[in-house]
């Protein structure tokens, strides 16, 4: 240990604030679910799957190509995906039993997704013209929702940790 | 496409040539490779070509609809309400822009895509020009352009005559109200057209904005007549269209051929007789050729439409012809909505039945259509009404589905209405003359339920047919369609069923038996269940028949607990129930109790038929005392049922 270090280790506390300006990796505990005692928390198979599985079992949950070498707005993408799960959430309250993904082709955003089947038919169909009309004003490009419904929320389960 | 496949054709040919030449090693110097031409191609020319190859999939719902089990529609009105309920979130996240124009100020695309940007909105404070006005009428927001309109004269800008012009064949055409946006298709599908209805009640409106534009027009061109005499003319102000066209006529005001097609078909609304109206129309083109028009295909639209809907049939079809023959002449070809009003002209009620349409078949079929008027999408639904109803001829309605099949004519069958009406056509008149195993795996199971859903009198024609040729295994596919459509409530469609069940007994196989017992069940328990039958819209309880069949239906096939349960209804509820079961059934299902040997319930049986006066009663006593070692408690209630004759009747016989 160097001197100067032993110096401050040393001095009397003061109003002294340290700041990390490298953003926190967090490696072992992002995208990571933890073991409940009663082991009755339950994951579906992309929440069961660990971020180092990503394009081995399971894929990315925004397809784009924004950050590939010569993409263009990597960060209004990003901004813009976390703006429509959102939406999505919001709108769909309580109805998306998976992650939304976020599929990006030319011009053209298609939300995917599963959801439950606790409102009519036509209740959903009404929230898909909805979500896909607005999105479109806000991100000004075309918008398609593109949904699977499964009557129960354990059809989604993988397993229970 | 067909461009490209003729390149391929044409290359391959020379090449043949060339190499059979080759061959005989007898070249000429003269030949020479001919080069194709270059095609000259549009940017969605490879879209075009590519969808040309996609057609539509009978076995998959509209592509309109999500692909999902749950969201997919298979009644007529699920259809409707699921695409009408998106375009109702549509229309929230339109409102929604509208109401927060200023969240949605931002500018993504360069250059901005107007679609995506909020609708200008203008009221008495708004700065408007001149671009404005030009804006909406391009895009025909009628109210919108009234507005500014009225803003800029205020202001006392100056608008140039043309723009006057356009605003006032707008409102004209309008009839000053705002259309439909063309934004909300699904609407326009479903709207059912109320045309029909109101088809001759005046709907112009007297002294509004475009009667106000047009007197106030500083110097009122032809132009300005043709549209004001159109438009009134088209919303049927018939006096006033007629006393300005006077008025254009005194003052030598030059009118154009759309303004005399206008005024040709209100002529049935100014003339009350048969002579009275043709002279009228006969006036009216005489007018034209004096003054030097040449007449169009809207000419001939109206003069058919007029003739179809005079009276006098024998006079309207002479007339058609030679009006027909006469455009022919002029080089004018008719289009689908002339041939549609022909056909109104010739299939009346009355009088003898025409051919006509065959030849017309003859000579529309195996080409593209385009729209050319407004009546052409009237054109398959009259075929196909007038082949069902007039002709009932299958070869013929093959014709004109495939005629609407081919290419892009599909665009031409109009609205969902429309559609429908086609196709319940179509249907009814194949399943009448179709032998019924053809009918339902080329018809049927095709058509439905993803392009037709058929209504519940063509259900129950199907279904009738179905029993006349005793195709009974059809029924419980049939059965649980009716319950998809919702029309498993409807009484006359259950008896139906029911029936062709318990009649075709001698069809009967092991296996249908079964299914037709889970038929009969599910009938019970739809009634039954007293929630499913507050929600459904079943307003009667079943009859005493119909429980008589079901207990025949379950009796047949053993299912014993059932039949009880169908059994202890009738019994329970004597009073309220209306009619009584057949007795076939009533025996049947003694003769299953006995199978069963449980007494009880037999005994309960005979006491119901004695209550309801059948005089086998005492057969079955007979049958269930001979076939059951009955103790004393039941031979007891037996006798005081039938009484003790028989019994003693009985007991010798045993």
């Amino acid at each position: 240990m160097s001197l100067p270090q032993l110096k401050n280790i040393l001095r009397a506390p003061t109003f002294y604030r340290l700041l990390s300006t490298s953003t926190a990796c967090q490696k072992s505990q992002s995208g990571r679910y933890r073991i409940t005692p009663r082991k009755d928390l339950p994951l579906t198979y992309e929440m069961a799957n660990p971020p180092h599985q990503i394009a081995h079992r399971k894929t990315w949950n925004s397809i784009n190509t924004s950050n590939l070498e010569g993409g263009l707005r990597s960060s209004e993408t990003a901004i813009e995906d976390i703006f429509i799960r959102k939406f999505m959430t919001g709108t769909w309250h309580a109805l998306f039993l998976s992650e939304i993904i976020i599929k990006r082709q030319h011009n053209i955003i298609r939300i995917a997704g599963i959801v439950r089947r606790s409102v009519s038919a036509r209740k959903m169909y009404f929230l898909i013209g909805y979500t896909e009309e607005l999105l479109s004003f806000w991100l000004q490009c075309p918008v398609k929702v593109e949904l699977q419904t499964v009557a129960d929320r354990r059809d989604v389960v993988f397993k229970y940790i | 496409m067909m461009n490209i496949s003729k390149v391929a054709l044409r290359s391959r040919v020379s090449r043949v040539k060339l190499t059979s030449q080759l061959a005989g090693l007898a070249t000429t110097p003269d030949e020479k490779i001919e080069i194709p031409k270059r095609v000259p191609r549009g940017p969605t020319d490879i879209l075009r070509a590519l969808e040309s190859t996609v057609g539509r999939d009978p076995t998959a719902a509209h592509y309109k609809y999500h692909d999902d089990p749950y969201l997919i529609p298979l009644s007529n009105n699920g259809k409707r309400v699921f695409a009408l309920s998106q375009e109702a979130g549509r229309k929230a996240a339109h409102w929604i822009r509208r109401e927060h124009a200023d969240l949605f100020q931002h500018r993504e695309a360069d250059p901005t895509i107007e679609a995506f940007v909020p609708p200008m909105v203008f009221d008495e404070k708004s700065e408007v020009a001149v671009t404005d006005l030009q804006k909406l009428i391009k895009t025909a927001q009628v109210s919108d352009a009234v507005v500014v309109y009225k803003l800029l004269k205020e202001k006392g800008a100056e608008v140039a005559p043309e723009l006057e012009q356009g605003l006032l064949e707008l409102v004209c055409y309008q009839n000053c109200e705002d259309g439909l946006s063309d934004e909300f298709i699904e609407e326009k599908w479903f709207k059912q057209s109320q045309k029909g209805k109101e088809k001759l009640r005046k709907t112009w409106k007297d002294g509004d904005f475009a009667e106000q534009l047009f007197m106030n027009l500083p110097n009122k061109t032809p132009e300005a007549y043709c549209a004001i005499i159109q438009g009134m003319a088209k919303y049927y102000q018939v006096d006033r269209a007629v006393q300005l066209f006077e008025e254009a006529q005194q003052n030598n005001i030059p009118l154009n051929t759309n303004t005399y097609n206008s005024l040709i078909s209100a002529v049935n609304i100014m003339k009350e007789s048969f002579d009275l109206r043709w002279s009228l129309v006969a006036q009216f083109l005489n007018q034209m050729k004096d003054a030097k028009l040449k007449p169009n295909l809207g000419t001939l639209n109206a003069i058919l439409a007029a003739l179809s809907s005079m009276g006098n049939p024998v006079g309207a079809r002479k007339y058609a012809l030679m009006t027909l023959s006469q455009f022919r002449e002029l080089g004018i070809e008719p289009s689908l909505g002339s041939w549609s009003l022909v056909l109104n002209t010739f299939y009346k009620d009355r009088g003898p039945v025409s051919t006509i349409l065959h030849d017309i078949i003859n000579l529309v079929e195996n080409k593209e259509h385009q729209i050319r008027d407004l009546k052409d999408v009237h054109f398959f639904v009259t075929a196909m009404e007038t082949c069902r109803f007039y002709l009932n001829d299958v070869s013929l309605a093959k014709r004109i589905d495939r005629l609407l099949h081919h290419g892009e004519n599909y665009n031409l069958i109009g609205d969902s209405y429309k559609e429908s009406v086609y196709y319940r056509h179509y249907f009814a008149l194949l399943c009448a003359n179709l032998p019924i195993e053809e009918f339902m795996n080329d018809v049927y199971y095709k058509l439905i339920p993803h392009i037709y859903v058929p209504e519940p009198a063509l259900m129950a024609e199907v279904l009738n047919q179905v029993d006349v040729n005793g195709a009974i295994e059809y029924v419980p596919k049939l059965w649980s369609d009716l319950v998809i459509f919702d029309h498993a409530h409807r009484e006359n469609l259950i008896e139906m069923v029911l029936n062709s069940m318990t009649n075709n007994e001698e069809l009967l196989t092991p296996e249908l038996n079964e299914k037709f017992a889970t038929v009969g069940w599910d009938i019970f328990s739809r009634f039954d269940d007293q929630d499913s039958y507050k929600v459904s819209r079943m307003k009667v309880a079943l009859s005493g028949d119909f429980l008589g069949k079901i207990l025949l239906l379950l009796a047949r096939n053993k299912e014993f607990e059932k039949a009880c349960c169908v059994m202890e209804k009738l019994d329970r509820n004597q009073q309220s129930i209306a009619g009584v079961p057949k007795v076939e059934a009533l025996d049947k299902f003694v003769d299953l109790c006995i199978e069963e040997k449980a007494p009880s319930r037999a005994i309960a049986c005979i006491q119901y038929c004695v209550d309801c006066g059948y005089g086998e009663a005492n057969a079955m006593a007979v049958r269930l005392h001979k076939k059951l070692t009955l103790d004393e408690v039941f031979l007891d209630k037996l006798t005081k049922i039938v009484g003790d004759i028989s019994l003693a009747g009985a007991k010798d016989s045993v």
